[in-house]
């Protein structure tokens, strides 16, 4: 591990697993509190579509990317709050669409694309600076509007009705919820792949709901969670030469087995604080 | 006791495309207990939605402590279905019910309250715990509780802001026998400070401290007295009586017959169930004549 550091992409890999780590603590509890797992993954996997977009406009991949996604968030949001009847079914369809759209368009794009897979399956070992920036400051991005919307995403996220008679802009509060998951996929994509990131915006906050007291608890144990997740994951994917988003999952997974045989620790002090 | 609690007039709603709430009309006077009884699927809890304003009516006009509804805040009290919060939620007691004081808008979501602002929001919240029984509890988490506690907690969110009005969504269903009658006992010592709305789909939750009912099955029949008739019952469980007499639901409780005389509202029951048909369901029914719906009744 310490000889691996001494490699600028190992650095970089831990930076890049540890600040994926710190958003999808935040935004992975709030998806599991909310139930909208599966508008996460419909997010995650409708935003190939913006791979697709960038790499045959020839555009900076992570921006378009992230724009691209946001729209699709929103799109789904706004599904999900009329009809409530066939949302899923909507969400499923722009889920499938989004991939489509991506690969025909790497399809129509000239050349072959060998980074295509590393969308799909992550590539923490090859996060250039440059990223990393951008990772950081989408991170900054999230953390100050959840911080700023505390109140009201707890409101909503405990009991969405009872806000909304309290005059809590539930709706304004969705939107954003699923705007900032878009965001969060489209940095997590980095590490993991858009396969995967339903696994690392779920198995930690999984784990961590029933061991704490707040949702501000709960945030930050599944981010470190996730952090334990990502290093590990990165340590055994390098010695033993594995695929590291897939052996980061991997860990993940241990992890929530684990976390299933484990006493559920009612009383476990871990992180409390007021949320 | 000026302005009435809640008033309707010729409320609709329909939901893709169907009707289910028309001619809808009810005034109720400050300081009632009132049993919105009904089928499945009836329109009860659309009814509670309209006058939280969660829905928009399709017409008509709704005033809630003559305010538009959804814009009273906190001078109403809301207990949501039981199944409408995650079991595993991370959340103490106390900070479930400090959430009934968040004020509305968007300037207000912010997590940085004040110290003083924050150690009074939590005196209040303690204090509300205080009042359903449940102080002792206040920093442990909200899922270790039993299912009639946490309804108490909600109890405890939903009068925190000090409400005029509670509007309360099947309070008793998914608790035990016991806890439901708790529940019922503090929900009329709540009535004396407060008006309160209750629906329910079980008919055992019709006891002493309340005040009247309305029947909604697409209309709405307000029964200005809580005594039970064949036709409440008709209406309030969708069971014609005429069919039998469905014994099984009267068995519980000290008072197991609450029965009037019949009265000659003809838009009771849309004439479909006859009154004074039921002589057959219960032998302490008495077959009367056409009466208004305040006569006496008979237990």
């Amino acid at each position: 591990m310490l000889e691996a550091l001494s490699y600028e992409f190992f650095r970089n890999a831990l930076w890049a697993g540890l600040l994926a780590s710190v958003i999808c603590g935040i935004i992975g509890s709030l998806v599991v509190v909310n139930r909208v797992v599966f508008l996460a993954g419909g997010v995650a996997h409708a935003s190939y579509g913006g791979v697709g977009l960038a790499f045959y406009m020839g555009w900076p991949v992570l921006p378009v990317t992230a724009g691209f996604s946001t729209l699709a968030a929103l799109i789904m949001a706004w599904v999900t709050l009329g009809s409530r009847e066939r949302a899923d079914t909507v969400i499923g369809v722009l889920w499938a669409a989004g991939m489509a759209l991506g690969i025909i368009l790497l399809d129509l794009t000239p050349g072959y694309n060998s980074d295509l897979m590393s969308y799909l399956f992550g590539s923490i070992l090859a996060v250039p600076v440059e990223d990393l920036w951008l990772m950081a400051g989408l991170a900054t991005v999230v953390l100050a509007l959840v911080l700023l919307f505390s109140r009201g995403l707890l409101a909503m996220s405990f009991d969405a009705d009872f806000a909304r008679s309290r005059g809590v802009p539930v709706r304004f509060l969705h939107f954003l919820l699923m705007g900032m998951t878009a965001l969060c996929v489209v940095m997590v994509i980095r590490v993991v792949g858009l396969i995967l990131v339903l696994a690392l915006l779920t198995i930690p906050p999984f784990i961590a709901e029933r061991r704490s007291r707040s949702l501000a608890g709960m945030m930050l144990l599944s981010g470190l969670l996730s952090a334990v997740f990502c290093v590990v994951g990165l340590w055994l994917s390098y010695s033993l030469d594995l695929t590291s988003g897939a052996t980061i999952i991997a860990v993940a997974c241990v992890g929530f087995g684990l976390s299933l045989c484990l006493p559920s620790a009612k009383r476990e002090a871990s992180a409390g604080g007021a949320a | 006791m000026s302005t009435p609690a809640i008033e309707i007039s010729d409320l609709w709603f329909a939901y893709e495309g169907s009707r289910v709430l028309e001619g809808v009309n009810l005034t109720l006077a400050a300081g009632e207990f009132l049993a919105v009884l009904g089928p499945n699927g009836g329109g009860k809890s659309t009814l509670l939605k309209l006058l939280l304003g969660l829905v928009s009516p399709g017409g008509g006009s709704i005033r809630v402590l003559g305010c538009e509804p959804g814009t009273c805040g906190g001078r109403i009290g809301y207990l949501p279905q039981f199944t409408q919060v995650s079991a595993h939620f991370p959340i103490t007691v106390l900070d479930a019910v400090i959430l009934g004081l968040i004020q509305p808008g968007l300037a207000s979501l912010g997590g940085f309250l004040g110290r003083a602002e924050r150690r009074r929001q939590r005196e209040v919240a303690l204090h509300s715990l205080d009042r359903v029984g449940l102080a002792d509890r206040a920093q442990g988490r909200l899922s270790d509780l039993s299912g009639g506690q946490r309804q108490r907690v909600f109890i405890a969110r939903a009068i925190v802001s000090g409400p005029e009005l509670l509007l309360l969504d099947e309070p008793t269903a998914s608790v035990d026998g016991r806890s439901r009658q708790e529940l019922m006992t503090l929900l009329s010592r709540l009535n004396q400070e407060m008006t309160i709305v209750m629906v329910s789909h079980d008919m055992s939750t019709v006891d002493g401290c309340v005040t009247s009912i309305a029947c909604v099955n697409r209309g709405l029949h307000h029964h200005a007295d809580s005594h039970m008739t064949p036709d409440i019952f008709a209406q309030a469980t969708g069971v014609d009586l005429r069919a039998g007499c469905p014994v099984e639901l009267f068995a519980h409780g000290t008072v197991p017959h609450r029965v009037v005389l019949d009265h000659d509202d003809p838009n009771c029951c849309g004439g479909k169930h006859a009154h004074g048909a039921t002589a057959s369901a219960t032998d302490s029914i008495t077959d009367a004549k056409p009466q208004t719906g305040s006569q006496g009744g008979q237990e």
